[in-house]
This record gives C-alpha cells, sequence and structure tokens, in this order.
C-alpha cells in the first residue's frame, strides 16, 4: 500500500438545510470532511449555529450535477445518457434573482439513467416556475441527519438567544437603560 | 508578443454578461464571465475569508479572560461565528475554482493578504466591546454592500453573514456604552479603546476612491457596488454621533458635521500607517501569521486521523 499523502482538508460535500418540517431542503454550501457522517457534524457546526433547522442532508460535491439556464440554452439540443438502469435522483432549482441566504431548493425525485437524463426529466416533471439552476443528485448519494435525534442535534441553537441581535433590544446611547452586565 | 483582441463571439459574450448584471441578474457558477471577474473574485472572497479567520484571534484571547459567565458565552458564539464565516467565504471561492488547500496555504505562506484591523493588539477587555461596536460595524457597512454582489455565492454568504453579524455589533456597543456609563476606571478603559481603535477601523473600509483605480470596473461589474469612501462616509454617520452620545470623545479633532451636505466629516487619515501594515509590519503582523501556522500544524494528526478512518470504512464496507 502507497504511503498516505498528507492529509488536507478532505473532499468537498454540498449542504442542504431544511428550516422546518414541510419546507424544502435547500442548498446553503459545503463543508470539508473525511466522511458523511463527518460532514453532517460540520454542517450542523457552520450552518445550523442559529434556528430554525430541523434536518440536514450532505453529498459528495462531486456527486452534484450542475446545469444553468445559461448552459442549457448554450447546449442546444440536450443530449442525455442512453440505456442503462434508471436511478433515482432527487432534483433541486433555483428560480429568483432575488437577493437570498440559499441556493438551490429541493423540488421532488426523478429517475433517469444518468444526470443529463435526471434534468431533462425534471423539467417535464417540475416545468413551473422556469429554472434558472438545476441540480440533480442521486439519491444513493444523499446522507440525512438522523431524525430521531433531531432534537438532540438542533434544539440546542434554539436555547442561546444571546446569539440573537433581538436578545439586545435598542441600543440608544443617549438614553439611560438599564444593562445587565458581570 | 501582443495580447490578441477579443474575438467577436468573446465581445458579444462580454456584452451579454455585463447586459446580465445590468438586468440585476445573479451570475452564478457554470455561466459564462470574464476571466478578470473571476480572478477579482478569488482574491477579494480568499482575502475576506482569511480575514474571518484570522480575526478570531485577536478576541479568541479574551475568552478565558471574560468578567462574566455571560460575557464568556457571548464571546465564544462570536468567535465560533467567524469560524463559520470564514466557512461560507471559502465555499464561495471554491466556488470559483480555488481549491480549500491551495487558498489555507496562501495563507499560512504569507502570499494572501486579510484585514489590516486584526494586526492591532487587544490590550483591554474593553477591546472586545470597540471591536465588536466598530470593527464589526464597519465591516457590517462592507458586507451589506457586497451582499448586492452580482456573484451568486458571494452574496449568499454575505447576506448570511450580516444576519449573523448584527449580534455581533450590538453586544460590542451594549459592553462599550455600559463602560461609558460606569465607574472612572471603566469610562478611562472605553475611552483608550475608542482611541486605538477609531483609526484602523476607518482605514480597514480601504484607500480612498481616488486610490483606487479598479474601483470603476468593479462597480461595472458588480461586484462592489459602493465605492470605498461612500462605506466609510455610511460608518462614519452612523458611528460618530453614537459614540458621543456615549460620552465618549473621538480622537479626531478635525471631526465635524457639515451642515450643507449633512454628512460627518473626518480628519486626514494617516494612509503610511495603513500601507504599512498591509506590508507586513504592523503591530502584530507576524504573531498572527504564527499562531494560524501553529493551530495549522497542531490539528495536522487529527486530519490525517479523519483520513484514516474515512480510508477504513471504505475499504471495509
Amino acid at each position: 500500500m502507497a504511503a498516505a499523502a498528507p492529509a488536507g482538508q478532505g473532499p468537498r460535500w454540498e449542504v442542504f438545510k431544511q428550516d422546518a418540517a414541510g419546507k424544502p431542503h435547500q442548498a446553503v454550501g459545503s463543508v470539508h470532511a473525511a466522511d458523511p457522517e463527518h460532514a453532517l457534524l460540520m454542517a450542523r457546526s457552520v450552518h445550523a449555529r442559529r434556528p430554525a433547522a430541523v434536518s440536514l442532508w450532505v453529498a459528495p460535491a462531486d456527486a452534484v450535477f450542475a446545469v444553468t439556464a445559461e448552459e442549457l440554452e448554450a447546449a442546444g439540443p440536450w443530449a442525455v445518457e442512453d440505456g442503462g438502469p434508471n436511478r433515482r435522483f432527487l432534483a433541486f432549482r433555483k428560480t429568483s434573482h432575488r437577493r437570498a441566504m440559499t441556493f438551490v431548493d429541493h423540488v421532488g425525485e426523478v429517475e433517469a439513467p444518468g444526470p443529463r437524463a435526471a434534468v431533462a426529466a425534471a423539467m417535464v416533471a417540475f416545468p413551473e416556475p422556469p429554472a434558472l439552476t438545476w441540480w440533480v443528485v442521486p439519491a444513493d448519494d444523499v446522507v440525512a441527519s438522523p431524525e430521531e435525534e433531531a432534537g438532540a442535534w438542533f434544539d440546542p441553537a434554539r436555547d442561546k438567544t444571546y446569539k440573537q441581535q433581538s436578545a439586545y433590544g435598542l441600543l440608544a446611547p443617549g438614553k439611560r437603560k438599564r444593562v445587565e452586565d458581570g | 508578443m501582443s495580447r490578441p483582441a477579443p474575438s467577436l463571439d468573446e465581445r458579444e459574450r462580454l456584452e451579454a454578461f455585463e447586459a446580465r448584471i445590468a438586468r440585476g441578474e445573479k451570475i452564478e457558477p457554470g455561466d459564462w464571465m470574464p476571466e478578470a471577474y473571476r480572478k477579482q473574485l478569488v482574491r477579494m472572497i480568499g482575502q475576506h475569508a482569511h480575514s474571518e479567520v484570522v480575526g478570531m484571534l485577536p478576541e479568541g484571547f479574551w475568552i478565558t479572560r471574560a468578567p462574566s459567565l455571560r460575557r464568556k458565552l457571548i464571546l465564544i458564539a462570536k468567535v465560533q461565528d467567524e469560524a463559520g464565516h470564514g466557512q461560507y467565504l471559502y465555499h464561495a471561492a471554491e466556488t470559483l475554482g480555488a481549491g480549500r488547500d491551495e487558498l489555507i496555504d496562501a495563507l499560512l505562506a504569507g502570499r494572501a493578504k486579510y484585514s489590516s484591523v486584526f494586526n492591532y493588539p487587544t490590550l483591554t477587555w474593553a477591546d472586545v466591546g470597540m471591536i465588536g461596536w466598530l470593527v464589526d460595524g464597519a465591516a457590517i457597512r462592507n458586507q451589506l454592500m457586497l451582499a448586492q454582489c452580482s456573484y451568486g455565492p458571494y452574496s449568499r454568504a454575505m447576506v448570511r453573514i450580516c444576519a449573523e453579524e448584527t449580534f455581533h455589533h450590538k453586544q460590542g456597543k451594549e459592553m462599550v456604552m455600559t463602560y461609558a456609563r460606569g465607574s472612572a476606571h471603566q469610562r478611562a478603559m472605553a475611552q483608550d479603546a475608542l482611541d486605538r481603535w477609531w483609526w484602523p477601523s476607518l482605514m480597514m473600509l480601504g484607500p480612498h476612491d481616488s486610490d483606487s483605480p479598479n474601483t470603476p470596473q468593479l462597480v461595472r461589474w458588480g461586484i462592489k457596488t459602493k465605492t470605498n469612501d461612500e462605506v466609510r462616509q455610511e460608518f462614519l454617520d452612523e458611528h460618530a454621533p453614537e459614540l458621543m452620545e456615549a460620552g465618549l470623545g473621538l480622537p479626531d479633532p478635525a471631526l465635524r458635521f457639515d451642515e450643507a451636505s449633512g454628512h460627518w466629516a473626518h480628519g486626514p487619515i494617516h494612509w503610511d500607517e495603513f500601507w504599512n501594515v498591509v506590508k507586513g509590519n504592523g503591530p502584530l503582523n507576524a504573531e498572527r501569521l504564527a499562531a494560524r501556522r501553529q493551530a495549522h500544524e497542531d490539528g495536522a494528526w487529527v486530519r490525517e486521523a479523519m483520513a484514516a478512518y474515512a480510508t477504513r470504512e471504505r475499504e471495509t464496507a
């Protein structure tokens, strides 16, 4: 066995956060981690320090197939993979240029032999509103935070109200106001 | 050898790109962009990420010295946020093709810059409050501007960071206001901290527009949406009156409110000091880099263990 290369930051994992039951998982950024379990822990520290989160997904960045509307247009006829067994893909899209904290939202699932075909299938399955960016990720590559431990994972952030700017009220230097301090 | 003129195709693409920005569209990874746009963003976002990471050091020093449990919890949360903000920003740079290891190597080797303000020492506990009020106050002004940026991943990182940094600003303001109303000793501590942090805070927003030749191009491409002097003016208009209302004196004899423009005006900035710090000769440049390198080396065994564990799990799966 060859000597291991000096360990760097490890592979990159895309992170998807769900704010509440019934809302879509949304792409919030990425973390570097050695394995999916490590990636989920990193994702919680980086992306769920404050409410609200009820679930996290991570997927290896290499497993994400991304295409923008501009790329689709430039590509002309969209060539898809032919044949092969169908696989399940999760589809995500971005639909607005508005300023936002999150990128693509989960819209649903499609079956296709490959990622290009999955994008084509997603455009048929979820035509409205038109997507500015599509992401498709093989369902087998997505790892979720443990549902039965959601409380232990996400509730502590709720109690740390001192991290919220609202905990400090309106601070007007000219007005005398009792400020608690140690 | 002369540079080839851009081909017609390239010029059309540039026009289409600039039209997209003029329409207020966000450029996303995968979209066509001029190489100069990509390079400028990698440089800016990388520096910004490094600033968040190095920014943990001046405050991290005070965690074990916090005067109360409440203040300790707040400071730990704030330093954790800076670590997280560094992660958001490294991610944004990576969407442009920069590698995480490469970015971190550039910081540790001293090739990459970070905000000059973190090369000043935190001498007393009052500095922790003053950094929140002034340094984070200036950073928020800059970041609110960058949240309008045309590059999607950078804009999103900024929106999230601004939402979290508002807590940093307010906890600092609260702390300084408490000291400014406290004992004579506490008031003196607050004033001393203000005397030392005021000018570095004004300088951290960058050189005057007359000395920033790249700004018009950055504004045209929506990388910046305001100039350094415009952001500095916003910072000054917000902070000068509030610091004075708190009973503190600003260390600028030329500071005045200009009735005609409705804005505050500051005296001359000592740019020699700014450039000296940027070039690596500030009070703590060497110490900050040494601390980062030490932390990186001390963490090597953890990264190796994680990689070895992941390899074993894969091989035995």
